[in-house]
C-alpha cells in the first residue's frame, strides 16, 4: 500500500476552446498551472478557492475524469491516466448542487443501479444500502422518487452513493452548497464520522468555517496554484501583524475603495454587501492605526457600526487570494 | 399585437437548427416517401399531389409538436407563469405561438415543393396559382388557430406529449392529406367534416390540382378554425381561472 | 460472471425505468401503442388507394418497423439523458466495463420495442383482416425479436453520437424518418433508386421486414434464414459501433473535457 492516499507533481490542465464557426478563433484557458500536493491516508483536507480557481478541475484531474495536460497523480500509489480501473475501485464522488440524481428513481433505486456499476457484490448490496441509508439519515425516505426530495436530501444522497464501495479516498466538491445552515451543520457532523473512520477526504468549500472545523491541513488554490498550504493554524499567521477595521456602510464607492487601498498602512481593503449594508473589511499592519484616515476617505458617506479585530481565517484567505489578483493585474500590464 | 407575436415566436423557432432542421429534413424524406409510392403505383399524373400533400402533412406536424411543446416549453423555461400574469388574454398571448408554428410549417411546404422540382422534375403547374398562394397561408393560419384550442386543452393535460405524439397519423390520415378520404371507413367521414385540416387540406389540393371549388372549401376551413379560436380562448381564460384556484400553473 | 449478467440485466432495467421519457401509461400507450397503429393505417390505406402492394406488405412491413420507434427514441434516452440529469460523471467513473453498463441499457427497449410489434400486428391484423397462418407464428416472433434487439443497437449509436453532438432529437428524428423510407416497408425496395436500396441494406429492419413477409406468407423458415441472418449481421455491427464510439467519446472527454461530466 502506498503511503499516500493522494500525490499530485505538477499537475497542469490547459482547455482549449473554439468560439465562432466562419472565423474560428481558439482560446486557451490554463485552468490548473501546476499543483503539487501530497495527502495521506485517512487525512481530511482542504481546498479553499475562489470561484473558477481551478478547485473543481484539480478534482478530475485526480478522479480520472480528466487526462493533465502535463504531470503525474496518483490515488492510493495508482496512475490516474493508465490505471484507471484500479483508481476508480478506490475513490468516491460526489459534487454539490442538486443535479447528479435519476429523477425519477427512488433513492434506494438510485443506490442499487450505483452499487451495480461500482462493483458492489450482489449479495452485499441491500445491506450496504440499508446501512448507508441509516447513515444519511434517509430511512423511512428511501422509496420516494428522489424529484420530490429537498436540496439538503439530495445532497445527503449525493453522499450515500459516493461511499457504496467504501472507498478509500472521497472527493467531495463544494457539498455544502445551497445547503441550509442546519443541514450543512449535519453534513459537516458526517464529513467528520467519516474522517474517522479513517477514510481520506478531499474537500472543497467556499465556506471558511466549514474548511476550519473540518480539515487538518488546507491548501488555498487560486489562479490555477497552490498559494498556501497548512493548517488552519498556519494559514493564519498569513494574516498575522496586522489588524482588521470593519466599517458598515452605505453607498461606498469603487473609486472609494480604491482610495481606502492607497493608504498608507493599508494591506487589504475588500467590500461585501450584506442586507442593505455594506461592510468594508480593512487590513492593515498592526503598528498603524489607520482608522482616522479611512473614515476620512469615507467622508460623506453613511456610517454604521466601526469595530477592530484580530484578523480570522478568512481574513487570512482574502490576504492570500487578493496577492494573487493584485499579481495577475500586474502581469496584464503590457511591459 | 398578435403578428408582432407570430413573428418573434417564429424567429426564435426559425434560430433553433433543430426546429429548422426537423421541419426541413423530415417533410423532405415523406415527400420523396410519396413520389416513390406514387410512382410505384403507376400514378405519375397525381405527383404535384403528393409533394402538396407532404408539404401539408409538414405543416400539421409543426403545428401538433409546436401547439404541444408550447405550453410545456413555457413551463419549463419558467415562462407560463409570467405570460399569466401579463395584462392581456391568455388566449392572445398563446396564438401568436401557434400561429408561428403553423408559420415554420410553411417552410415544409415550400420545402418539398422545392425537393420535388429540383429532384423529380415535378412541375409545377398549378391549376389557380392565385387560388393556391392564397389557399396555402389561408390553411396555415386556419391551423395555427386550431393549434391554440389544442394548446389549451394540453394546458389541462399533463400528459400533452402523449397526446401530441398520437395525433399526427390519424389527423394526416382522416384529413386526406396524402388519401383520398373516400377510400376511408365510412364512419371516419363526420370526424373529417369537423376538422379544419380536412377542408384546409382539400382547398390546397383544388388550388393545385383544379379539381373543385377553392374558395368554398377554404371558407369552411376558416370558419371552423374561427370556432376553434373561440373555444380555444374561452378555455384559456377557465384554465387560467382554474390553475390560479388549484395552483397548478407553475407544475410541470 | 453473474455479477456481469446483474449489471447487464438489473442495470440495464434501472437504467431503464432511470431514463426511459416514456413509462409513463399514457405516454406507453399513446405514443408506443397507439401511434404506431395509426402509421400502420395510414401506409395500409395509402397502398390500398395506390394499388402499389397488399395489406399483408404493409401490415407486416410496419409492424416490423413499429418496434424501431421504442428502440431508437430509447437508445438515444438511455445515453443523452444522463446530460439532462447530470449523471453522466458518475457512470464513468465506474470501474466496470463500459460496453456492458451501455449494451445492458439496449435490451429492455429491445424487449419494449418486440412488445409493440406483436401488439401492432396482432391489431392490424385484426382490424384489417389479416390472417396469418399458425404455424409461421413462432418464427415471425424470433424474426421480431431479431429486429427489435438490432433496433436497439441502433439506437444506442445513436445515443452515443447524441452524447457528443448537441441536438440528439434531430438525429433521431431524422433516423426514424429515413428508416420509413429506406427499409423498403412502405415502398417496396424495387421501387427505390439503387443508392436508397443500398443505403437500406445497412440499416435494421430492411432484413428483418423481407423476413416476416416471407414467414408470413407461409414460407417457412428455411426461406426466411437468410435475411434473418442478415438482419442479426446489422444489428451486431451496430452493437460494436456503439462500443465503439461510447469508448472513443469517452477517451476524447479525458483529454478534451468534451463532454459535460458534470
Amino acid at each position: 500500500m502506498s503511503e499516500y492516499a493522494i500525490e499530485a507533481s505538477g499537475l497542469r490542465r490547459t482547455y482549449r476552446s473554439r468560439t465562432g464557426w466562419l472565423r474560428p478563433q481558439r482560446r486557451e484557458v490554463q485552468a490548473v498551472r501546476g499543483v503539487d500536493l501530497t495527502v495521506g491516508n485517512g487525512e481530511l483536507f482542504g481546498l479553499l478557492g475562489p470561484n473558477g480557481a481551478g478547485k473543481t478541475t484539480t478534482i478530475k484531474l485526480l478522479n480520472t475524469l480528466l487526462i493533465p495536460t502535463a504531470g503525474t497523480a496518483r490515488i492510493c500509489g495508482f496512475d490516474v491516466v493508465g490505471q484507471t480501473r484500479e483508481v476508480r475501485r478506490r475513490i468516491g464522488y460526489v459534487f454539490g448542487g442538486d443535479r447528479g440524481l435519476y429523477d425519477r428513481l427512488s433513492a434506494r433505486d438510485n443506490l442499487r443501479y450505483f452499487a451495480e456499476l461500482y462493483g458492489v457484490p450482489g449479495r452485499e448490496q441491500k445491506r450496504r444500502i440499508a446501512e448507508l441509508l441509516e447513515l444519511v439519515r434517509l430511512t423511512g425516505r428511501e422509496n420516494e422518487r428522489v424529484e420530490s426530495y429537498s436540496r439538503g436530501m439530495r445532497q445527503r444522497l449525493h453522499i450515500a452513493r459516493g461511499l457504496l464501495h467504501r472507498p478509500r479516498v472521497l472527493f467531495l466538491d463544494e457539498p455544502s452548497i445551497g445547503v441550509d445552515p442546519v443541514a450543512a451543520r449535519e453534513l459537516r457532523q458526517t464529513v467528520a464520522e467519516l474522517a474517522a473512520t479513517g477514510t481520506t477526504v478531499l474537500l472543497t468549500t467556499h465556506y471558511m468555517a466549514e474548511a476550519d472545523e473540518l480539515c487538518g491541513r488546507i491548501a488555498v488554490i487560486a489562479g490555477g496554484r497552490i498559494q498556501a498550504l497548512g493548517t488552519p493554524a498556519e494559514l493564519r499567521h498569513h494574516a498575522d501583524g496586522r489588524r482588521v477595521l470593519e466599517v458598515e456602510a452605505y453607498g461606498v464607492t469603487d473609486d472609494r475603495l480604491a482610495v481606502i487601498h492607497a493608504l498608507p498602512g493599508v494591506r487589504e481593503a475588500s467590500l461585501e454587501v450584506v442586507g442593505a449594508a455594506q461592510v468594508l473589511a480593512v487590513q492593515s499592519d498592526a503598528r498603524v492605526d489607520v482608522q482616522a484616515d479611512v473614515l476620512r476617505a469615507l467622508d460623506g458617506v453613511r456610517l454604521g457600526r466601526v469595530t477592530a479585530r484580530q484578523p480570522t481565517l478568512e481574513d487570512a484567505y482574502v490576504a492570500i487570494v487578493n496577492r494573487v489578483d493584485g499579481r495577475r493585474a500586474a502581469e496584464a500590464v503590457p511591459a | 399585437m398578435i403578428a408582432v407575436g407570430a413573428l418573434l415566436h417564429a424567429k426564435q423557432l426559425s434560430r433553433s437548427p433543430f426546429e429548422i432542421a426537423t421541419a426541413l429534413i423530415v417533410p423532405v424524406v415523406q415527400a420523396t416517401l410519396a413520389v416513390y409510392l406514387f410512382r410505384a403505383g403507376g400514378e405519375p399524373g397525381r405527383m404535384l399531389e403528393a409533394a402538396v400533400g407532404a408539404g401539408l402533412m409538414g405543416v400539421w406536424s409543426s403545428v401538433l409538436f409546436g401547439s404541444g411543446g408550447a405550453i410545456q416549453n413555457q413551463r419549463w423555461l419558467g415562462t407560463l407563469e409570467m405570460i399569466m400574469l401579463a395584462p392581456r388574454p391568455p388566449a392572445l398571448v398563446i396564438l401568436p405561438i401557434t400561429l408561428a408554428t403553423a408559420l415554420t410549417g410553411t417552410y415544409a411546404m415550400a420545402a418539398t415543393l422545392l425537393w420535388g422540382r429540383l429532384l423529380y422534375g415535378i412541375p409545377l403547374d398549378f391549376a389557380d396559382p392565385v387560388a393556391f398562394a392564397v389557399a396555402v397561408p389561408g390553411c396555415v393560419v386556419g391551423l395555427g388557430m386550431f393549434g391554440l384550442l389544442l394548446a389549451s386543452t394540453f394546458v389541462l393535460l399533463r400528459n400533452a406529449n402523449a397526446l401530441t405524439n398520437t395525433l399526427e397519423y390519424p389527423i394526416w390520415l382522416v384529413s386526406g392529406m396524402l388519401v383520398p378520404i373516400t377510400v376511408l371507413p365510412g364512419w371516419t367521414g363526420p370526424i373529417a367534416a369537423v376538422l379544419p385540416t380536412t377542408w384546409g387540406a382539400r382547398a390546397v389540393r383544388e388550388a393545385a390540382t383544379g379539381s373543385g371549388a377553392v374558395w368554398p372549401s377554404l371558407g369552411v376551413c376558416l370558419a371552423i378554425s374561427i370556432g376553434c379560436l373561440a373555444a380555444g380562448a374561452l378555455m384559456m381564460t377557465y384554465v387560467e381561472r382554474r390553475a390560479r384556484a388549484a395552483a397548478t400553473l407553475a407544475l410541470a | 460472471m453473474t455479477d456481469l449478467f446483474r449489471l447487464v440485466g438489473t442495470g440495464g432495467v434501472i437504467a431503464y425505468r432511470a431514463l426511459f421519457n416514456w413509462t409513463t401509461p399514457a405516454m406507453f400507450v399513446g405514443t408506443l401503442l397507439v401511434g404506431p397503429l395509426f402509421q400502420l393505417l395510414f401506409f395500409a390505406y395509402l397502398g390500398r388507394q395506390l394499388g402499389v402492394a397488399d395489406d399483408r406488405f404493409y401490415i407486416v412491413g410496419n409492424a416490423v418497423l413499429a418496434a424501431s420507434l421504442a428502440c431508437v427514441f430509447g437508445g438515444t434516452m438511455a445515453v443523452s439523458n444522463e446530460r439532462r440529469f447530470g449523471t453522466l460523471g458518475h457512470v464513468l467513473l465506474s470501474p466496470r466495463s463500459r460496453t456492458a453498463i451501455f449494451l445492458g441499457r439496449a435490451l429492455p427497449y429491445a424487449g419494449n420495442g418486440l412488445l409493440i410489434a406483436v401488439t401492432t400486428l396482432g391489431a392490424a391484423a385484426f382490424l384489417l383482416g389479416l390472417r396469418i397462418p399458425g404455424s409461421a407464428l413462432p418464427a415471425l416472433l424470433l424474426t421480431l425479436a431479431v429486429a427489435a434487439l438490432s433496433c436497439g443497437f441502433f439506437g444506442l449509436a445513436l445515443g452515443a453520437l447524441g452524447l457528443r453532438f448537441r441536438d440528439v432529437w434531430l438525429v433521431s428524428n431524422v433516423s426514424v424518418a429515413l428508416l420509413l423510407l429506406l427499409t423498403g416497408v412502405n415502398v417496396p425496395a424495387a421501387e427505390l433508386p439503387a443508392g436508397m436500396r443500398l443505403a437500406g441494406q445497412f440499416l435494421p429492419i430492411t432484413h428483418a421486414a423481407e423476413a416476416a413477409r416471407r414467414l408470413a406468407a407461409g414460407d417457412g423458415l428455411s426461406a426466411a434464414a437468410a435475411p434473418l441472418v442478415a438482419e442479426a449481421a446489422v444489428g451486431l455491427a451496430y452493437a460494436v459501433l456503439a462500443a465503439a464510439l461510447l469508448k472513443l467519446f469517452e477517451a476524447e472527454s479525458r483529454r478534451h473535457a468534451s463532454l459535460d461530466t458534470l
